[in-house]
């Protein structure tokens, strides 16, 4: 095979030179990671959540290790969508690859409405939409384990912009397939999955939560891979739209599990923390499969899964 | 910032993918590792606590109470880096010597203990702000619990070097006599008090109770800054009492952390709006305001970990 392998895919109108990105919530502004990698060579740079209004987060403590995972509570704490465009979006339009914004809202209203005001920001390429938050009408429940609401969230900012939509779902659901088509029918570009599972760990000396006040928080890391995997299959099956498959990946080797079963990018999460190169090795080692398997495209590799 | 490494995977070296930002690595058995961070000994100091020596290199010299995000494993369980304060900081030219004081707490720290010298080690930092020395040379007392000498250590030693007649008092301890260490390297620096829970040796209580118990029988000079570092509980306690003797001090705190370079804003340590103290060597970047301005959030690892006593809000953060 002559020349180096392509690794080009597109997600909706969005070109990237590789399918490789950051998970939402774990790469800051981006620029928590230039003096670690060169931020141009990642397939898109994606951005923590953005709403409306600043939001302070969960109170402490948010964090907590458990067997190769976190379970973790953030709480969608950012600077609001205000400051983001005015502090955070000039260093961002720098970078040259496609820069993917995740947005949270506690309504259907909000939603449109930040969908709409991000619309006319210059260097934006496509929207993650997060409906893992609570939906403040109903009671708190989460968008996304609610077909007919996902279905409202994404028509909602369909209306508002042309931009690549992209929903990323909730494992914490009976059967991801139904919400999946929910979002595609809604108007969604793309699906990416999964987010946190929702999980909790316990201090037995004083009988309290080990996220205290939080009680709970999302797993993620690579305790939750395999059931990323499958759960990426699943969709695969059932929508035409690109998936990314985002859940504890670590390396090359995990990423492409993802791939042949169904994704066509992928994103990491947890372990830029553990380690902020690992995007930058990810993406060569991708690289290195394809040429010691003689694959021309990883286009080519994409659902490939042998049943 | 520009001291980072990370080591390939051994499958990684193997599929000789090793290029660019590995050119400064070395090949040790089969893998790559950063010759910057070698084991020179790893020492059982007492009990479960442990002292590390490594060489470093020599810039950017780390301010004291800033901290260095260790990988303790080489598998992802445990999954996160663990953060560590620096202990001391030996500059040799272009090398230096950093020294860390830990505890072996969990699986991390067990397999840090675990290490031999020559080996090597995966560190990210110096990370956060440090102590302020320089306010003025009122008498220090540095009040520790346990492993909480670490940081403090150094900033004794520190203090003493610049100023040989600034007069220095420890007040440290453990919940019992087994578990204090460190009083003798202690006594080199200034006048020490041990206190333990039990009584089995010094006084009998907990720091604050020392604390108040100096302060009243007057063994304390009138004025004086304190340094400290131990649980929050400890903490939030001298915050009550430097409010009510009316003496300024400065904390360092500890979390769990996911990166430490402020990227996953798992840190928040929430502070008291109108104690708040930001200057030049705290600039407080990654402060969170609520909507309505009344609550704010920092991260322990930007905006912290060494904060000033009173700005800290203690009830929510032991809540």
């Amino acid at each position: 095979m002559n020349g180096r392998p392509d690794l080009s895919v597109h997600i909706g109108k969005v070109s990237l030179r590789n399918p490789v990105m950051p998970a939402a919530g774990t790469f800051g502004y981006a620029i928590e990671f230039a003096p670690f990698i060169d931020l141009n060579r990642l397939g898109a740079i994606l951005v923590k959540s953005v709403t409306l209004k600043p939001r302070l987060g969960s109170y402490p403590h948010r964090l907590v290790e458990s067997p190769s995972g976190t379970v973790c509570t953030i709480g969608l704490q950012n600077v609001g969508l205000q400051r983001f465009i005015e502090e955070k979006m000039p260093f961002l339009r720098q970078l040259e690859p496609p820069l993917i914004v995740n947005i949270a809202a506690q309504s259907v209203e909000e939603f449109g409405e930040l969908a709409s005001r991000l619309d006319k920001v210059e260097g934006i390429h496509a929207l993650e939409i997060n409906v893992s938050c609570p939906n403040e009408k109903k009671g708190g429940m989460q968008f996304g384990i609610d077909p007919e609401l996902t279905y409202q969230v994404v028509k909602a900012i369909r209306k508002e912009t042309d931009l690549t939509l992209i929903t990323k779902l909730t494992p914490n659901v009976t059967d991801v397939t139904v919400i999946a088509k929910a979002a595609v029918s809604g108007g969604a570009d793309a699906l990416s999955l999964i987010s946190g599972s929702l999980a909790m760990v316990v201090d037995i000396e004083k009988r309290r939560s080990r996220l205290g006040r939080n009680l709970t928080g999302g797993l993620s890391g690579p305790a939750i891979r395999p059931i990323a995997v499958r759960m990426v299959w699943q969709v695969a099956q059932v929508v035409s739209v690109p998936i990314i498959g985002v859940g504890g990946i670590t390396c090359a080797e995990e990423a492409l599990e993802f791939i042949i079963a169904g994704a066509t990018a992928i994103q990491i999460g947890t372990y830029n923390l553990v380690d902020p190169t690992s995007l930058i090795k990810t993406i060569d080692g991708i690289e290195g499969y394809l040429v010691r398997k003689k694959i021309r495209s990883v286009r080519d590799l994409i659902k490939t899964l042998k049943i | 910032m520009n001291l980072w490494y990370t080591a390939p995977r051994e499958q990684e070296v193997e599929r000789g993918k090793i290029q660019g930002i590995y050119e400064r690595s070395v090949v040790v058995g089969k893998n790559y590792m950063d010759p910057r961070y070698q084991i020179l000994e790893n020492l059982k100091v007492s009990y479960n606590y442990f002292k590390i020596k490594l060489t470093a290199p020599g810039t950017p010299v780390p301010k004291l109470g800033q901290f260095y995000q260790i990988r303790c494993s080489t598998t992802t369980d445990p999954l996160l880096r663990r953060p560590f304060s620096v202990h001391r900081f030996v500059q040799l030219g272009n090398i230096a010597h950093l020294e860390i004081l830990y505890r072996v707490a969990g699986k991390g720290t067990e397999w840090l203990s675990n290490r031999k010298k020559h080996e090597f080690l995966d560190i990210l930092g110096p990370f956060g702000n440090g102590f302020i020395l320089d306010e003025g040379n009122l008498p220090l007392v540095i009040v520790s619990r346990g492993i909480g000498i670490a940081p403090l250590y150094a900033v004794g030693e520190e203090v003493r070097k610049r100023d040989n007649k600034r007069e220095i008092f420890i007040l440290m301890g453990a919940r019992l006599k087994e578990r204090v260490f460190y009083e003798s390297e202690c006594k080199s620096l200034g006048k020490v008090f041990i206190y333990t829970d039990d009584g089995s040796t010094g006084f009998h209580g907990r720091a604050p109770d020392l604390l108040l118990h100096l302060l009243q029988e007057k063994k304390l000079p009138e004025k004086f800054t304190l340094c400290a570092c131990g649980p929050a509980q400890m903490l939030k306690e001298l915050d009550e009492l430097s409010v009510r003797f009316g003496f300024r001090g400065q904390v360092a705190m500890e979390d769990r952390m996911g990166c430490g370079f402020g990227a996953c804003l798992s840190c928040v340590c929430p502070l008291r709006v109108s104690e708040i103290v930001i200057n030049e060597q705290w600039e407080k970047p990654a402060l969170q305001w609520s909507e309505d301005g009344t609550q704010v959030f920092s991260l322990v690892c930007k905006d912290g970990p060494v904060y000033d006593l009173n700005e800290v809000d203690w009830n929510e953060w032991t809540a």
